[in-house]
């Protein structure tokens, strides 16, 4: 390589592409072809250290340049260009809003809104996704992914402490009858990795995992989506970091090695046979215990003026991104390593975990040291920060980098992605009624894999260290009914247990409407996350929201297609919800090649990811019903259509319409459920979702193992809806809720007007009955009801 | 030394069909299995102080039983070892590491972390098979089978 590298800056395009490709860079003709320009015009030849960070810095993973990029999107003879789509749609929205509780928004490692009473603490949340590492290793890629996702916290102003862990998953059907290509995992085996992952990361550092989901679909088959959250409280007089001239540069944490190199650049690539070993990271909790330890001491003491986490791309990304105006002067000899058999430019971009930088005064390395040395955490100066704008990157009398801060994060050229709507055939006639019984088409529903219980998968998880988790993902009479949002009260971390503030955490995921109508998705999505909130007794008028964006080859246009619709999806829907985008991140590329050799595709996947103030956690809701004689209401317009919905994978209906949301009738709903909730009028709530209507009502029986008497006579209806769609249609803006008897008047007075029915009673017999008006739908007890849903998922 | 750490019998039914369990999805049937921990440690000891780390430190003596030779379940069939790369970190085998040497006072020169799998089934191909599938990943691990 070193031959080719002298002649660099004459290659022909054909052997700059195989270089590219034998290094592992990732980079794209134009990139290279600027790359080549540059050097041409600073009169030499580039070092491997500089293309590797020049590869670094410009991956799909640091730069997002497909979402932050000029796109033309065609929808008929209509077009549409966007000069960057990301600041068009997602950071539109928040600047619309321009809500004052937001503190730092897309600038730092995570978003930071405010929390709880006085203004002293703030809440920073962000969630990432891990999924090509958990191709090539599940459980090393998980445990890494949740290591990340932490580090961003403890990197967010001048660090936050986590207080809660949240993981969703993608895996391909358990029982999925496709061939598998040679170098793929089977589900099962991906998912017992990822779950062993996280358990056993979030488990040994103790961080709470109490928020998440678990979604099955064969598009994920050879790519699984693992998506990891994490949040954590900050004092707002900490949310600030600026780099000071002449400060340290001061690595802690993990050793550095071999592993993880290329993972950024990784990210920009497909997953093919000759993926490298080394792009797998692995990670160890204890480690980052002791330097989360050492941050949070040094912190309050103002030992450190900024702070970031090695995250992908390693020092190279980490100090180039806190130099990136005062330039940095790194010797690379100083480095504690793992191993002695690593380049230079190895350990310039090699993402070993558990590192954090630290911009350090020289007057104050002395007593961060002995921190340090009293949490048993290594450490290691790496070198300065000098003022001049120039990164180099030296080993010894070796130079490795000597790059301008200006090229290196304003030198990626940006061209044009051309995007185009999907060509999708709507039937919206009605669904035919089904040969069998509602009865056992419910159970059939209920073990379904995308609604059955996932106790086998949280009870792995410690929900419960640090004492806080007051909203647990396992509610009920019994603890295993499915709750909808995590409530939280971080006194852990506060350490105030006189102030019962908390903050709910949700998500909203719906791939299944996205392979149908992207737009309709990101809306559904975001409805979904505010109204799970709304059911955990959030203050959803303080909702604020991630946005994490899952994609195959944005080269292909109509992929590029499906994410311009989600992204205006999300705009439309922020906006209407009065709910900021506080921070997300997009991962591309999520297709691999399948056994006959067809590139495959996963759908485009949004998580929205939701979280909003709990005035007072002991007020939080639970799902299960509480008590007999109760009376049941249902919230929301039944609406037709049953396109995405689990029903039509069990019993194709021929109608793939996708019931769209009506933004401006759910915010008002959720407005005066919220006072109703905020006055004590509800004892239980729980969203519609999955599974439609008979789904959320069987969860809340069998949780607080009582029954319910109902008539859905009243339910508020579309014209021309049927039994089915009203049974197992997932129309979005709907929940139920269980109203105390002695407050319905004044339940009914503060939803007067709204979309809000009287279908039942609770009822003391463990039975679920429904009938509307004069026809029984089903009579079902509720142990049968519970076995079927409670299945062992692994 | 290869420090062996097994479940009591009467406690080992859960970690049993689960393996069986895996190795049924995978289209192997196993008739019966047993499952135990080991711990290579490197390092200037004494047996008694092999003893000593295998009773004190790493077994949990209301549930498991350990021994410094290989243990024999009685049991017919195969036994399937597997151990991560030697190239790749082993978290478990360096926090065990800083315990020794906080029990022994000395700490070894290195400490790995594997698993033992005894199974009662069929031909060494297909279990071969079925533990590529399901147990291990060549990209990190290593493994070996041999009859017992």
């Amino acid at each position: 390589m070193n031959d080719t590298l002298s002649r660099f800056t004459t290659l022909p395009a054909k052997e700059l592409e195989a270089l590219d490709k034998a290094a592992g860079w990732s980079l794209n003709d134009r990139e290279l072809l600027e790359v080549q320009r540059q050097f041409r015009n600073m009169g030499r030849q580039p070092s491997r250290g500089e293309l590797e960070t020049i590869a670094q810095t410009w991956s799909e993973h640091c730069k997002h340049k497909t979402f932050s990029g000029p796109v033309v999107f065609k929808d008929g003879s209509k077009v549409k260009k966007y000069k960057n789509l990301f600041k068009e749609t997602i950071v539109k929205a928040t600047r619309t809003l321009n809500r004052k509780w937001c503190l730092s928004v897309f600038t730092d490692n995570a978003g930071i809104v405010e929390f709880g009473r006085g203004g002293k603490w703030g809440l920073a949340f962000k969630a990432e996704t891990h999924n090509h590492p958990c191709a090539v290793e599940p459980y090393g890629g998980a445990e890494t992914g949740v290591g990340g996702v932490i580090r961003d916290i403890l990197g967010v102003g001048l660090g936050a402490k986590p207080v809660l862990n949240t993981d969703t998953f993608c895996f391909g059907r358990l029982d999925s009858k496709k061939k598998l290509p040679k170098n793929a995992h089977s589900p099962e085996r991906i998912m017992r990795g990822v779950v062993e992952g996280v358990r056993d990361y979030g488990n040994r550092i103790g961080i709470p995992t109490a928020a998440g989901g678990v979604y099955f679909d064969d598009g994920y088959l050879l790519n699984p989506l693992v998506y990891v959250g994490c949040a954590g409280l900050i004092p707002v007089d900490k949310i600030d970091k600026k780099v000071v001239p002449g400060d340290l540069i001061v690595s802690i944490g993990g050793r550095t090695g071999r592993d993880g190199i290329h993972g950024a650049t990784f990210s920009s690539a497909n997953i093919d046979e000759d993926t490298s070993a080394s792009a797998v990271q692995i990670g160890h909790a204890v480690n980052e215990k002791k330097a989360l330890d050492v941050l949070m001491r040094a912190r309050d003491l103002g030992l450190y003026n900024a702070v970031t986490d090695c995250g992908a791309g390693g020092f190279s990304s980490a100090i180039g991104e806190l130099g990136s105006e005062t330039g940095a002067r790194v010797r690379l000899e100083k480095a504690l390593l793992k191993d002695t058999r690593i380049e230079p430019w190895e350990i310039w971009v090699s993402e070993s975990q558990e590192r954090m930088i630290l911009s350090v005064p020289r007057a104050k390395l002395k007593k961060l040291a002995a921190i340090l040395d009293a949490e048993n955490c290594e450490y290691c100066v790496l070198g300065e920060f000098p003022g001049d704008g120039r990164l180099l990157v030296t080993h010894g009398s070796e130079t490795v980098v000597d790059l301008t801060m200006a090229f290196l994060h304003g030198g990626v050229p940006n061209f044009e992605k051309q995007a185009s709507r999907r060509k999708i055939k709507i039937n919206s006639a009605p669904p035919a009624r089904p040969a069998g019984k509602f009865g056992q088409i419910l159970k059939d529903l209920l073990a379904h894999p995308n609604v059955c219980s996932r106790h086998s998968v949280i009870t792995q998880y410690d929900h419960e260290v640090q004492g806080g988790t007051v909203g647990k993902p396992l509610q009920g009479k019994y603890g295993d009914g499915p709750g909808d949002a995590a409530v939280i009260w971080p006194q852990a971390a506060t350490l105030d247990q006189a102030d019962f503030s908390g903050f709910g955490v949700s998500h909203g995921f719906n791939p299944a409407i996205g392979r149908i109508d992207p737009y309709q998705m990101a809306l559904h999505s975001i409805d979904e996350a505010v109204r799970n909130l709304l059911c955990a007794g959030a203050d959803v008028s303080r909702t604020a929201i991630l946005d994490n964006f899952c994609a195959a080859s944005p080269r292909d246009p109509e992929v590029m297609g499906d994410l311009v619709l989600a992204a205006e999806g999300c705009l439309d829907g922020a906006i209407a919800y009065g709910a900021p985008f506080i921070s997300g991140k997009d991962s591309f590329y999520n297709q691999s090649k399948d056994a006959e050799g067809r590139e495959y595709p996963i759908p485009i996947s949004l998580l929205i990811s939701a979280t909003a103030p709990v005035d007072d956690v002991r007020k939080a809701l639970t799902i299960n019903f509480k008590e007999a004689g109760n009376p049941v209401y249902l919230a929301g317009l039944n609406a037709r259509g049953m396109g995405g919905s689990v029903y039509n994978e069990l019993h194709p209906s021929g109608n793939n319409a996708v019931a769209p949301l009506d933004m401006g009738a759910a915010v008002k709903l959720y407005a005066g459920l919220a006072k109703a909730i905020k006055a004590g009028c509800v004892a239980a709530a729980h969203d519609v979702s999955q599974g439609g209507l008979a789904v959320t009502l069987a969860e809340m029986a069998f949780s607080g193992g009582l029954g319910a008497e109902l008539d859905l006579a009243p339910a508020a209806r579309e014209k021309r809806l049927t039994t089915t769609e009203l049974l197992f249609g997932e129309s979005p803006a709907r929940l139920v809720v269980e109203v105390v008897k002695g407050k319905e008047t004044e339940f009914l007075r503060l939803v007067k007007g709204l979309s809000v029915s009287e279908i039942g009673y609770v009822s003391e017999e463990p039975v679920l009955a429904a009938k509307d008006g004069g026809e029984a739908l089903f009579r079902e007890d509720l142990a049968g009801l519970k076995a079927s849903w409670r299945k062992e998922l692994i | 030394m290869i420090i062996e750490i097994r479940t009591k019998e009467k406690y080992a039914k859960n970690e049993e069909e689960g393996f069986i369990g895996r190795m049924a999805h995978a289209g192997l049937k196993v008739q019966a299995a047993r499952l135990s921990r080991l711990y290579r440690v490197e390092g200037e000891f004494s047996r008694a102080e092999f003893e000593r780390l295998g009773k004190e430190l790493l077994t949990d003596p209301v549930t498991e039983k350990y021994s410094l030779s290989q243990w024999k379940p009685g049991l017919k069939g195969w036994r399937v070892e597997v151990w991560l790369k030697d190239s790749v970190t082993d978290v478990v085998g360096e926090s065990v590491k800083g315990a020794i040497a906080d029990v022994l006072g000395r700490e070894p020169k290195t400490v790995r972390f594997g698993r033992a799998y005894y199974a009662a089934c069929g031909s060494e191909p297909k279990l071969k098979h079925a533990v590529v599938k399901t147990l291990v990943n060549e990209i990190v691990n290593k493994f070996k089978i041999e009859k017992i």
